[in-house]
């Protein structure tokens, strides 16, 4: 984006029904009209179609210069900017080189290699000669503008951690509650001659039951709640993006920690009940 | 409470375990009160820390958001002096421009600034920039060290370099006066400082008196709402925010993150619910044959529910507070975490605390409670006595 392009302002030029709030009133009309592409998002809100003309200016009071919309585009979803909100259009550079009176001037260029040269190799040979300019190799630019996302999936993790820490302990909680429930079953199936084995195994087995279960209902809720972030997020941020992403892997790794859980739970307690006297179990001990 | 503390005694694996839960789960909760505002309090205090309550920026635009500019920076300035109700505005233009280090230039960020009305920098060490000083620069440390400079040595700053010619349009030798702290700055950010006219003319800007923005102090007494309104009148083709209406866009950019506070909390105290009444319902139900006796001895059902909701306040508190060290603790750590944001200023923080939040916080915990505590202390209020007798007698 040329230096300056995020200052324009737009007016519509046919009539008043499309110009954007708080602006001044109709501009003189200009001379020679540019084609120019408008993004979805600012084509509905100046409610402008293909052939519609558009006037442009770079500030309020400024010459203004009529374009003509010849696309209209919707840009690559890009996380970094779904927050911004901006509008944007699309000029033939010359076009907009001359509309900012700065002819010959880009902020930056694309250069693709023959086949077989490094990027890393070019970008240094460029930077020995430079002199205001700075090559990169694109990898390097999509590193540094990945960081805020990798800032993002660290505070991700982190919160995960807190939340599977706190998951854990509710679930050691419940299972050993759900098991010293069966006392009085534990204590009466001793009474009658039943293998401690036995029982174990039994409170074991329901632990389990519970812990599959519960990690079904989970894995539901969680697919529900992901699909309704990304229904709330998408109509939010107008965007195609996807802001909750349950992968296999993510799946894999919470029924299993669920279930483990459910299961070291279960045999701890039930190992205790096992362990202590029927006649204190019944609650005559 | 001393029963209910004792009853509590009497699983203490059980009671362990509800503790931790309760804890983490708070410690989540005070995590997503204090990141809830606390960006937003932060931001403001950063733009209120030098006193100025209003900000003047291109139309459509926020300052610093966009390379526009504003053109004709003095008539502006006067217009906005104009306003009875306003002290001082302070102009300013940040460009990118570089240092000679060696037969080597360093990129550096620089700031044009009127030093007698300035919003933007903390003097650390030297001495400040005098109003119309043309020969003197002021830099961050980062700034200093990237091109190897300290008080009271000369450098030279150029400014619009062209490649196709391979010379600088534009060249000043300015003698370091002081360090200074730019608040605006991110870590490590290399930044300069010079008087206005200086930096226009190193960003090529000086024909049009271009600056990037402006910052308002109104008189102590004035509404900053109302000088706002009255300034959008007198200069209708600029932006003119208040601090409160700056930190309302910054918030929308932020969302996400109020956003998911508001879930993540939501979640913890549902959880903290779960886990306590759970708890107390199982704890009630092993002692319906003890609450039968104390009702067959006479015993209110009111003192029976007192008890019961005594004991999971008692539960939820103990939690809240190991929850509370917990969580600053953790509030801490995702601190460095997010502060890590490229171009986040450096002053800016996510995790304030705040005497209303955290007061909210913890009265919504001990609610919480309560609550927790209300389906089992109804149980043990509708408990039948000689049927529960009865059955703890066979």
């Amino acid at each position: 984006m040329l230096a300056g392009m995020a200052g324009l302002l737009l007016v519509l030029g046919a009539g008043q029904a499309g110009r954007l709030p708080g602006e001044a009133g109709p501009a003189a009309p200009a001379p020679a009209a540019v084609p120019v592409a408008l993004e979805r998002r600012l084509a509905e809100r100046l409610r402008a179609g293909v052939g519609d003309t558009v006037l442009l200016s770079l500030e309020p009071g400024a010459p203004v210069r009529p374009a003509v919309v010849t696309a209209v585009y919707e840009p690559p979803s890009d996380p970094a900017g779904v927050a911004r909100r901006e509008y944007g259009l699309r000029f033939h550079l010359p076009h907009l080189a001359d509309f900012l009176g700065a002819e010959d001037r880009v902020d930056r260029l694309a250069v693709a290699l023959r086949a077989g040269v490094a990027a890393d190799s070019a970008a240094a040979r460029f930077n020995q000669v430079a002199f205001g300019f700075r090559a990169f190799p694109s990898a390097e630019i999509a590193d540094q503008a990945s960081q805020t996302f990798v800032v993002v999936s660290r505070f991700h993790d982190a919160i995960a951690v807190i939340s599977v820490v706190a998951s854990a302990v509710f679930l050691l909680c419940i299972m050993l509650l759900k098991v010293e429930e069966r006392r009085h079953d534990a204590a009466l199936m001793r009474f009658i001659g039943v293998r401690r084995r036995t029982i174990f195994g039994a409170l074991l087995l329901e632990a389990v039951l519970v812990a599959a279960v519960g990690s079904g209902v989970g894995v539901g809720l969680a697919l529900l709640a992901s699909a309704a972030i990304n229904a709330y997020y998408r109509r939010f941020f107008d965007t195609a993006l996807l802001f909750s992403l349950v992968t296999p892997g993510v799946l894999a790794f919470s029924v299993a920690l669920s279930l483990g859980l459910g299961v070291v739970a279960g045999a701890v307690a039930a190992w205790r009940l096992v362990r202590t006297r029927p006649l204190v179990l019944w609650g005559r001990g | 409470m001393l029963a209910a503390l004792r009853n509590l005694r009497r699983h203490p694996m059980r009671t362990g375990l509800a503790l931790a839960g309760v804890a983490v789960t708070a410690a989540m909760l005070l995590d997503m009160v204090l990141l809830s505002r606390g960006i937003e309090r932060s931001f403001e205090r950063l733009l209120l820390g030098r006193g100025y309550q209003i900000r003047v920026s291109p139309k459509g635009t926020l300052p610093f958001d966009t390379e526009a500019t504003l053109a004709g920076a003095a008539a502006l300035r006067r217009t906005l002096e104009a306003d009875p109700a306003v002290e001082a505005v302070g102009p300013f233009l940040g460009t990118s421009l570089h240092a000679r280090r060696g037969d080597s230039l360093v990129t550096l960020f620089g700031y044009g600034i009127d030093p007698a009305a300035q919003a933007l920098y903390q003097p650390e060490q030297g001495t400040d920039l005098e109003p119309g000083d043309t020969l003197g620069v002021l830099l961050s440390r980062p700034a200093a060290q990237a091109i190897g400079a300290t008080i009271g040595d000369t450098v030279t700053l150029v400014g619009r370099l062209d490649p196709q010619t391979a010379s600088a349009a534009v060249e000043r030798r300015l003698v370091v006066r002081g360090l200074v702290r730019w608040l605006y700055d991110y870590r490590g950010q290399p930044s300069v400082g010079t008087v206005l006219p200086v930096m226009q003319d190193l960003a090529w800007q000086r024909a049009e008196d271009r600056v990037s923005a402006m910052v308002v102090r109104v008189r102590e007494g004035a509404d900053p709402e109302a000088v706002v309104e009255r300034l959008r009148a007198a200069a209708p083709r600029v932006e003119v925010n208040s601090v409160a209406e700056l930190v309302a866009h910054f918030r929308q950019r932020l969302v996400y993150f109020r956003q998911l506070s508001y879930i993540l909390g939501t979640i913890s105290l549902g959880v903290t619910v779960l886990l306590v009444a759970t708890l107390m319902t199982i704890t009630v139900n092993e002692r319906l044959g003890e609450i039968a006796t104390l009702r067959a001895i006479g015993i209110g059902r009111g003192s029976l529910v007192r008890g019961v909701l005594a004991e999971s306040l008692a539960l939820t508190v103990a939690g809240g507070t190991l929850g509370a060290g917990l969580g600053w603790a953790t509030a801490e750590y995702l601190d460095r975490i997010l502060t890590r944001f490229p171009g986040l200023p450096a002053a800016i923080s996510f995790f304030v605390p705040e005497p209303r939040s955290l007061a909210l916080a913890g009265a919504t915990l001990l609610l919480t409670g309560v609550l927790a505590g209300a389906y089992p202390a109804l149980l043990a209020a509708r408990a039948p006595i000689a049927a529960t007798l009865r059955a703890e007698a066979t």
